[in-house]
């Protein structure tokens, strides 16, 4: 089991891939050197084989019968040739000379190549010697047969072979233990750069990938990534700047009409003016919730708020509890106690706040019901009512901007409320889902826990 | 009581000094962050009001300078800036309150009058009385006219909060900040039935009536009707 989760790591599979590549590299190179040298020595062998018995050939014409013979029994006795034999036939088949007796069961013809075994009589063992020879034809009937010991040549090739086993097997080892160590090189690197990203990508923009500082293609990429980052701080800081001016400036805007209005609203002398004031003043009022509404979304999605670790349990457990005296059926709460997670305590609470009144708004009387559970490394959080809940093709778009549900036109409530919770579920890298509680709409929100 | 306005909107200013002024209120008006400093330094004021961004002398700057020399006139921070963080940078720089902006002159007015009154009564005492009315604080008990009156943990907090603020109007958004720490508008009508689960608790056996409703601002836990 082991294994199998060692070579699921991509640290092992590229140590193993990088041995095996470099040890079919090795087998091919060494293959080739091994052909080629016991080609050569083959050839080798033979060309001495030929020149042998050319010479041979030549003796013959210049001795008489009996002075050949002679050099043939000299030649067997002491073979000019490492491991080589001799044998001379008459011209009735007759065996002349030589240290084999293996012509007239061969029947090779002249100017062939032939390859027989013979027992060793260098040894007591029952050992054999592979031969390989050529059969001449002399003329006037004599056949002479001249061939060596290939077993210096066999010796070679087991030599070779044990060699390119343990040349292959060395590379294996050293190829994985290189490779090895490159990838874990790489992967650290890669560790480095996704624990980084993970941070930035909880918003903190400031934070840049580290270099290793040797200038290789993973530097170039890190510092290409870090411009990329840098770029994006800018605009995301700029963004924050825009949204807080615009925030200021519209704010000191209200706050001189509301002034103005305040100020109308002592000075009224009639029942019409002081309605006409009120008016004014409960238009702006509900303006700058608006403009509230929006700046937190807006200011949730800049993801530019700090976070820290909060208690999602003890935020919700509030929560329900201060909502349950407005409940016209008591509040269902299922609340696994400490759950942390990473969040901004304000907007998080705002959020649950907007989901919890929503609830208790759209349930129309009916039990809402709080469930917090721990699913693996998320924490889960289900508010569910039995209202008449939202149907599937529209609750994508109930999550928009000033979306107000049919029906809803009776109640309280300005649009923003699902808006801010998506909003702030996006700041804290939570799924937000609405789903069918049969009857109703329960909303799930998945946070990531923290673990400190 | 005797403010000192900061603020370098001139119609801003001018609109809320005469409401303060309307209600009784002496005020002092400067427009730069260096003069509402230096008029911070050599007046007797009661409370300042301080606008998050001033010019020359940026308004948490002019706490923090105040703070530096000892000078701890309660200080109420006005701001246009989301209230979300500004708020604990404004708490943070040595300011008793912040309120964002546009304000209602009602809640401007409830919690100048609670930072004024903070600074007498003795925010650490424990044994909190008002008429027949006792709240002891370390021992977490409640009687009325010596009898004792059973109250869960929040309506408990409710209840030391509002006695701290005894005889003062406080508004919904400062019983949310105080006694829940919730810094957004629920929107629904949560504190006024919190508030009468309490009215429930302590007043509804008792011919004197302690926690009143005031129109149009909050409420006020007093003798007097």
């Amino acid at each position: 089991m082991g294994l199998v989760r060692l070579l699921r790591s991509s640290i092992a599979r590229v140590a193993v891939l990088h041995g095996l590549v470099l040890a079919a590299a090795m087998i091919a190179v060494l293959s080739g050197v091994y052909i080629a040298t016991d080609r050569l020595i083959a050839n080798e062998g033979d060309q001495l084989i030929s020149i042998e018995l050319q010479n041979l050939t030549e003796s013959f014409k210049n001795l008489d019968a009996e002075a050949f013979v002679a050099t043939i029994v000299d030649r067997a006795d002491d073979p000019w040739i490492r491991g080589g034999v001799y044998e001379l036939h008459g011209p009735r088949g007759d065996f002349l000379a030589g240290n084999v007796v293996v012509l007239s069961d061969l029947k090779t013809p002249p100017g062939e190549w032939t390859e027989f075994e013979v027992a060793d009589t260098n040894n007591d063992t029952d050992l054999s010697r592979q031969i390989r020879a050529k059969v001449e034809d002399l003329g006037g009937g004599y056949h002479l047969l001249v061939g060596h010991d290939v077993q210096d040549r066999r010796a070679f090739k087991t030599v070779m072979l044990h060699s390119v086993i343990w040349a292959v097997l060395a590379t294996l080892l050293f190829g994985v233990i290189g490779g090895w160590w490159l990838a874990r090189r790489i992967s650290r690197t890669a560790k480095a750069i996704s624990s980084s990203a993970a941070r930035i990508a909880l918003g903190n923009l400031t934070e840049r990938l580290p270099l290793s500082g040797n200038g290789d293609e993973i530097d170039t990429l890190v510092s290409q990534f870090n411009e990329l980052l840098a770029r994006v701080d800018t605009l995301t800081t700029t963004l924050r700047a825009v949204l807080d001016s615009t925030a200021h400036d519209l704010r000191g805007h209200l706050n001189r009409i509301r002034g103005a209005a305040q100020d109308a609203s002592l000075k009224a002398t009639s029942p019409e003016e002081t309605s006409a004031v009120t008016l004014v003043l409960t238009e702006i009022d509900r303006l700058s919730d608006t403009l509230q509404g929006l700046l937190r979304i807006a200011l949730a999605e800049s993801g530019t708020v700090p976070l820290e670790r909060v208690d999602l349990s003890a935020i919700t457990a509030d929560l329900v509890e201060f909502y349950q005296p407005v409940a016209s059926q008591p509040l269902q709460a299922d609340i696994t106690p400490s759950l942390w997670v990473r969040g901004h305590r304000q907007l998080l609470t705002q959020a649950l706040s907007n989901a919890l009144d929503n609830a208790l708004k759209y349930g129309r009387g009916s039990t809402v019901s709080i469930r917090l559970v721990r699913h693996e490394q998320h924490a889960l959080l289900t508010i569910s009512d039995q209202g008449p809940g939202i149907p599937a093709e529209q609750r994508e778009w109930a999550k928009q901007r000033f979306r107000r549900l049919p029906g809803s036109s009776g109640l309280p409530g300005s649009g923003l409320g699902l808006s801010l919770i998506a909003a702030v579920a996006r700041l804290h890298q939570a799924e937000l889902n609405l789903q069918d509680a049969e009857p109703g709409l329960a909303l799930c929100l998945s946070l990531p826990l923290s673990h400190e | 009581m005797n403010i000192l306005l900061v603020e370098d909107d001139r119609r801003a200013s001018e609109f809320l000094s005469q409401g303060l002024r309307a209600l009784g209120h002496q005020v002092e008006q400067r427009f730069d962050g260096e003069a509402g400093l230096k008029a911070a330094m050599q007046g007797q004021y009661d409370v300042l009001l301080l606008d998050r961004m001033l010019p020359k002398l940026d308004g948490l700057d002019v706490v923090k300078r105040l703070r530096g020399i000892g000078n701890d006139t309660p200080t109420l921070i006005l701001s246009a800036l989301d209230e979300v963080d500004e708020r604990v940078q404004g708490l943070r720089a040595g300011g008793d309150d912040y309120l964002a902006k546009p304000y209602h002159l009602e809640e401007l007015t409830a919690r100048l009058e609670a930072l004024t009154r903070r600074k007498g009564a003795s925010s650490l005492n424990d044994r909190l009385k008002l008429a027949d009315l006792e709240l002891d604080a370390r021992a977490r008990k409640v009687t009325r006219g010596g009898k004792k009156i059973d109250l869960t943990t929040r309506e408990f907090q409710l209840l030391e909060f509002l006695m701290r603020h005894a005889r003062q109007v406080v508004t919904r958004t400062m019983i949310l900040e105080g006694v829940w720490d919730y810094h957004f508008d629920p929107k629904t009508n949560v504190i006024d039935v919190h508030i009468s689960r309490l009215r429930q608790a302590i007043d509804k056996d008792f011919t004197v009536q302690l926690l009143h409703t005031v129109r149009g601002a909050g409420y006020t836990l007093s003798e007097d009707p």
